[in-house]
């Protein structure tokens, strides 16, 4: 912002509000690099540690809650600020769900691990990741920098990670169908993959809050959600419900 | 910077210094009340405002004067405060930005202080040499422009204390000037107006000197106002000069009078005020 | 400028060439680059803009921008004083009101007006309502007496003051009075009303009432707002107006004014970042 606050006390509210939602942002990527780190490497620690640091980021959403409350309540934020709070919260509440999601990938790594993962799923499943936390940073970035052009390519980049679960979706099935022993680390994996594409998800809802933090307008017409795997479950194959869709 | 006990000492002294100047200068007012009425009380009796006033060396009352005075007030009132009321809101309400109002105001100010025997050499001039005589009527003229300054000054000084925002208020809800003026501005103001006229009747019922040249006195019973007239503060003057012991006493007692009445004139005045305040 | 009514909302050009707010509703008063005068020194800048009808419009800005000056335009009052001047044209009902020939009481009848500090008449509460009535209306007692207390139950006040309508109006508290102010106002009908900062010199439960009475009012009355008080503007207001240094920076509906305004001067100014 070009100018500061007459009221010093209100500008330090919102710098801090925002330089935590920041510190939120570098915590739930480090999760979700670590957590998926760990389920490539069967790395039990690192699960345990992503499990760990769930709780601190918790509590960083709940503190930026109540900040924001507070400011709302004691200064009565307009236009830029009001939208820059209402932002921090809906942008909190986006990065504790993807240390959520996180947490459940890094809490699979258990279970997986005692059994044996077909290789080639694991790559897709780290290639998914790469795209989810690329998307992130992007995020993050955008939010760091205030570019609401960045945030509307990241949503537009969502799409990628969208097909690619598709895919891995596929692929796990078949691998199911082929060995049923397959079916536990599989379905674990399936979880994880979906936990990723909900991290996208959640950037995506992100870069939108980033929007409307800059513009003051809501993006445009919510764009198609998540997998496309709810429709293929009822088309190509004959299945009771799908795992995906609505689950995870 | 000084010490705190230094600066209460200063306060101290400032502080008695201005005790001291306050009660030095009411000890005259006080000594000047006290001799009033010690001289005056035992003159004042049923005669003094029923019987006339006697020739010299005789027992009698000031009846004449008393009444005299009365008309001559009245008069004067009746004729100076519509005229000073209609200046003062002219001043104040229509022409406050003009470069008039000012010049008035100037020359108001002036009036207000020129010394009183002025005013009644000038009535002299105008009426008593003009009509050839002393008259009760030219007295109560040179009293009534003792009382016109102080009634334009106070009406001005009064609508210019009515708040802008109440004149803006009236006109806002679609009252034209005079409206505004007659219902909203003297309405507010009518306190401090009502006081302006009683402190005018105050001032002229103890002056003498416009009195001297104009209306005269007169010994005897006269209601005519185209006759000389007795008044209070005429005879005060002129009985309190003689050298007979019965004038001197109706002196006092006259002196005891008037000041009795501008001194209930002033307290009725603060009564209105307050009242006016209050609700 | 041509005006279609209600259904389709009518989108205008203000004087910065932005589009102006989309009002449904006829417009009540336009100003027309209206400019204002005190002595030698400009306060209103060349303004246009449309305040629609049953609307309210709030101004805000800070202190000195004219926006009191501007609404004081409204009914002429200025005109009370000398060595003030308007130019350009305010049309109320499309009749140009700054013309010579306008009857100025008249037109205030039509355009009432609430100042900042309540300004009782000093007489009693049922004669503050009854003068500006008397003004225009011969009416018998009873009629006069509905008259009255239909505009004190307009302004919520009734309940209050019904057993003591003789007593002095400046009796009643601050809040009361400024409701007195307001019934005082109503009781003329008027077809706009005028507030000039009506709630500055009140308390907070005070103003919600004052509040809670413009929402009413609307609905019978076109009302133009002046504030200092953003959160009220942002509450109580249909359309909101800022102005800077004299001249309309932005215009626009109210909901867009305080969460994505248009112009970075405004979006500075309500966000407490100068003025």
């Amino acid at each position: 912002m070009a100018t500061e606050h007459i009221v010093t006390s209100y500008e330090d509210e919102l710098k801090y509000i925002v330089r935590r939602i920041s510190e939120m942002g570098g915590q739930a990527e480090r999760m979700v690099e670590q957590a998926v780190a760990a389920l490539m490497r069967s790395d039990w620690a690192m699960a345990q540690s992503v499990v760990a640091d769930d709780l601190l980021l918790d509590a960083a959403q709940r503190e930026i809650d109540e900040r924001a409350i507070k400011t709302i309540a004691r200064r009565q934020p307009m236009a830029i600020d009001l939208r820059e709070i209402v932002g921090a919260i809906r942008i909190s509440n986006d990065l504790e769900r993807i240390g959520d999601l996180a947490k459940n990938i890094a809490k699979r790594v258990i279970a997986v691990h005692e059994h044996s993962q077909p290789m080639q799923l694991v790559r897709g499943i780290e290639h998914l990741s790469d795209l989810a936390l690329e998307q992130l940073k992007e995020v993050l970035d955008a939010y760091a920098t205030r570019d609401h052009r960045r945030a509307l390519a990241v949503r537009e980049g969502d799409d990628g990670i969208d097909a690619m679960y598709t895919s891995i979706f596929r692929e796990l099935l078949t691998y199911m169908m082929e060995d049923p022993r397959n079916i536990t680390a599989c379905t674990h994996l399936l979880f994880s993959a979906k936990n990723i594409e909900r991290i996208g998800d959640h950037a995506t809802n992100i870069a939108e809050t980033i929007y409307y933090i800059k513009t003051g307008q809501q993006m445009e017409s919510e764009r198609p959600k998540d997998d496309r795997t709810s429709s293929l479950a009822q088309t190509d194959m004959t299945m009771p419900s799908a795992p995906g869709g609505t689950g995870a | 910077m000084a010490t705190y006990s230094g600066r209460k000492t200063k306060n101290t002294v400032m502080m008695t210094l201005c005790a001291v100047a306050a009660a030095f200068g009411l000890m005259w007012l006080a000594l000047i009340l006290f001799d009033l009425i010690y001289e005056g009380i035992s003159g004042v009796n049923w005669a003094v405002f029923s019987e006339m006033t006697p020739p010299p060396g005789d027992e009698g009352g000031l009846l004449n004067p008393i009444v005299g005075s009365l008309i001559m007030t009245a008069i004067a009132v009746a004729v100076g405060t519509p005229i000073g009321i209609l200046a003062g809101t002219y001043m104040a309400e229509y022409g406050r930005h003009d470069k008039m109002t000012n010049v008035i105001r100037f020359i108001n100010d002036i009036l207000l202080s020129a010394p009183s025997i002025i005013v009644g050499l000038f009535i002299y001039e105008l009426m008593v040499r003009t009509m050839g005589h002393f008259s009760a009527i030219a007295g109560a003229m040179a009293l009534a422009i003792i009382v016109l300054p102080v009634i334009v000054r106070t009406t001005e000084d009064m609508l210019l204390l009515v708040p802008d925002a109440l004149r803006e208020a009236g006109t806002a809800v679609g009252a034209p000037r005079w409206i505004v003026i007659r219902s909203v501005a003297y309405k507010a103001a009518s306190a401090g107006m009502i006081t302006g006229v009683l402190l005018a009747i105050a001032r002229i019922s103890g002056e003498t000197a416009p009195l001297l040249f104009t209306a005269l006195n007169n010994q005897f019973w006269s209601t005519d106002l185209n006759a000389p007239m007795a008044s209070l503060p005429v005879t005060i003057f002129q009985f309190a000069l003689s050298p007979y012991d019965s004038w001197q006493s109706l002196a006092w007692a006259g002196a005891l009078i008037i000041t009795v009445a501008v001194l209930t004139l002033s307290i009725v005045a603060r009564v209105v005020t307050a009242q006016k305040e209050d609700r | 400028m041509n005006f279609q009514s209600v259904s389709e909302p009518v989108a205008r050009q203000d004087a910065t060439g932005r589009p102006a707010p989309r009002i449904s509703g006829q417009p009540k008063i336009e100003l027309k680059d209206v400019s204002f005068f005190y002595g030698k020194s400009q306060a209103i800048k060349d303004i246009r803009m449309t305040l629609p009808e049953r609307a309210v419009t709030a101004f805000i800005g800070p202190s000195g921008c004219g926006k009191s000056t501007l609404l004081r335009m409204f009914n002429r009052i200025y005109e009370i004083y000398p060595n003030q001047r308007a130019e350009g044209e305010i049309l109320l009902d499309g009749e140009n009101i700054l013309q010579k020939s306008q009857d100025l009481n008249l037109l205030r009848a039509r355009v009432g007006m609430v100042f900042q500090k309540p300004t009782p008449f000093p007489m009693s509460i049922y004669e503050n309502i009854a003068f500006g009535i008397r003004l225009y209306e011969k009416l018998g007692r009873t009629e006069m007496d509905e008259r009255v207390e239909k505009a004190l139950r307009r302004a919520a006040l009734w309940e209050e003051v019904k057993d003591k309508l003789s007593t002095s109006g400046l009796g009643l508290s601050g809040g009361q009075q400024q409701r007195l102010c307001i019934a005082r106002t109503v009781a003329v009908r008027p077809e706009v009303i005028l507030l000039d900062e009506p709630c500055s010199a009140l308390d907070p439960i005070s103003t919600a009432k004052i509040e809670e009475l413009i929402d009413e009012l609307k609905e019978e009355y076109t009302i133009a707002i002046v504030t200092h008080n953003m959160q009220q503007a942002a509450r109580v207001s249909d359309l909101t107006a800022f102005m800077y240094l004299g001249e309309l920076i932005e215009f626009d509906e109210t909901n867009k004014i305080f969460t994505s305004p248009n112009n970075p001067k405004t979006e500075e100014y309500i966000t407490g970042r100068f003025g």
